[in-house]
């Protein structure tokens, strides 16, 4: 941990290659955050709201804070999973503390979070939603889905760099959890039986920690957030154990 | 003997290394799930260094030796920290510089002034430090306006140049030199041996890797000679040498 700390200038600097390299080949650069899920939203609210017709109130303002919190938290694990992956030759060549590399890629992925929610505040504007003082708690809202993904990442890198089909197996299971999620529907229109099973998914609750503040101008409520705060705290647990129990074979596999 | 009293920088004890690799080919998770559950993972187990002692005090400058795979960049891997050591204990002391690879710890998209503040981090620096040193790095690099220029475009020689300019900014501890000394070209090798011996005298303890013996007999006076993972001679670096070279190129040593 001492050790981390001492590379928190490297960590900063992995941060602004990280957000530099996503952008670069991009004519747009940084405005392509703010302008690709507002293009999705677009999309899904002609194909949820005109075509299917779901009954919700102001249904960009809900889809749109789905797709920023959905966007964040698949890159910033896809991206951390792969990040030992891409540093394998540094990581087995330079003593450098091998987390630096996942948590630069979660952080880097707030930053553009940050960056998306100026679009999501002028949807609001625009479409009249009222902006509660709730929306001050989205910090913490934010820092929670931040450690979430971090624990993700911490337990996917290593298996990355052990496993060459971890990288499939994920993206095809990101695909399957975000069908599970109420991202762009709203938790009314499923059938009794399947209930159970969106109930059970734990990134749920991390995403609706995120949405009560912005879509219901209401701090979550206390129950919601302490399973919230359980389920995060053992991903990051997990995530933190595996990877210093795996860490010191990972120069093995570069 | 001045050196013989001081605490070592660098201390092996009984180190031995094990690569486990699993015996599959394509390292796949079903195919690992499958044969855990039905008890039947099977490791190749690899020795790369077994049972290697190696105790290095300050001002010291150790040359290594040993064909290739004989356990040379592992051993300097055990040193740095990368690798954990399977059995026995490896300890260091001090700021430790490894210089390896040509390009190691590089971005070559960024500039030579990026890079250096990356390479520097990787190798443990604050952004404050770097920032005191960023010109005598230039200088030292005598890469002039290339700086600013992505590092794409250096040849070997302007890599290495910046490389070591950057490792070797700081009085490190301990410097480990995995068979770099032979690039560049002759002006700044001879700066390169000159900052060296600085650092010497300093009281810095230098680790070199080479296969080649004329390196490590003109700037080594121990040297370490590995081979299969096990220490075969340690000593003086003449006398290492010799040995090392007659099981190189065995003469006959027929007397008549």
């Amino acid at each position: 941990m001492t050790r981390f700390l001492q590379y928190r200038d490297l960590v900063q600097v992995l941060v602004a290659r990280e957000l530099k390299v996503r952008y670069r080949r991009t004519a747009l650069g940084f405005l392509w955050t703010m302008l690709q899920p507002l293009l999705t939203m677009a999309v899904l609210h002609v194909v949820f709201s005109k075509v299917f017709r779901f009954d919700v109130q102001n249904y960009a303002v809900y889809a749109l804070s789905g797709i920023l919190f959905w966007n964040f938290f698949s890159q910033s694990i896809i991206t951390s999973m792969n990040s030992l992956r891409t540093h394998a030759s540094l990581v087995s060549k330079l003593p450098v503390p091998k987390a630096v590399f996942p948590v630069a890629t979660v952080i880097a992925g707030v930053v553009n979070l940050v960056l998306a929610l100026v679009p999501l505040f002028a949807l609001l504007l625009i479409s009249g939603h009222d902006i509660s003082p709730a929306v001050l708690f989205l910090p913490v809202s934010i820092l929670l889905a931040a450690l979430f993904a971090l624990g993700a990442g911490l337990l996917l890198s290593p298996l990355a760099v052990f496993f060459v089909d971890v990288v499939e197996m994920v993206g095809v299971t990101m695909t399957l959890l975000l069908y599970l999620t109420p991202v762009f529907y709203p938790m009314a229109i499923l059938p009794e039986r399947y209930l159970f099973l969106v109930r059970l998914n734990p990134i749920r609750s991390v995403l609706e920690v995120f949405r009560d503040p912005i879509y219901y101008g209401k701090v979550p409520p206390l129950s919601h957030l302490a399973v919230t705060v359980a389920v995060v705290a053992i991903a990051l647990v997990v995530g933190i154990v595996f990877f210093r129990r795996s860490s010191s074979r990972i120069p093995f596999y570069a | 003997m001045e050196s013989a009293e001081q605490a070592p920088v660098l201390e092996l004890a009984g180190v031995s290394l094990c690569y486990r690799l699993a015996r599959h080919r394509t390292p796949s998770f079903k195919e690992y799930a499958i044969h855990w559950m039905r008890g039947a993972l099977e490791y190749q187990q690899l020795w790369a260094l077994r049972d290697v002692d190696l105790v290095v005090r300050p001002g010291e400058t150790v040359g290594i030796v040993g064909r290739n795979g004989a356990g040379k960049s592992t051993l300097l891997k055990v040193l740095s920290g990368v690798l954990v050591p399977t059995t026995g204990t490896a300890r260091r002391r001090g700021i430790l510089a490894p210089i390896l690879e040509l390009g190691t710890g590089f971005d070559p998209e960024l500039t030579g002034w990026e890079n250096i503040f990356l390479n520097a981090l990787l190798l443990g620096r604050r952004r404050r430090e770097v920032e005191e040193r960023i010109d005598e790095i230039v200088e030292f690099s005598g890469l002039g306006e290339m700086i600013h220029s992505p590092i794409r475009n250096y040849s070997t020689g302007m890599l290495a140049r910046l490389g070591f300019a950057i490792a070797t900014s700081w009085v490190p501890q301990v410097l480990l030199l995995d068979e770099v000394l032979s690039v560049g070209d002759t002006a700044f090798r001879e700066r390169c041996h000159a900052r060296l011996d600085r650092f010497r005298r300093g009281g810095a303890a230098i680790l070199l890797v080479s296969h080649n013996a004329q390196d490590i007999e003109a700037n080594c006076e121990r040297a370490l000679w590995l081979d299969a993972g096990r220490v075969a001679a340690q000593g003086p670096a003449a006398e290492v040498l010799q040995r090392y070279d007659e099981s190189v190129h065995p003469v006959a040593t027929t007397t008549a």
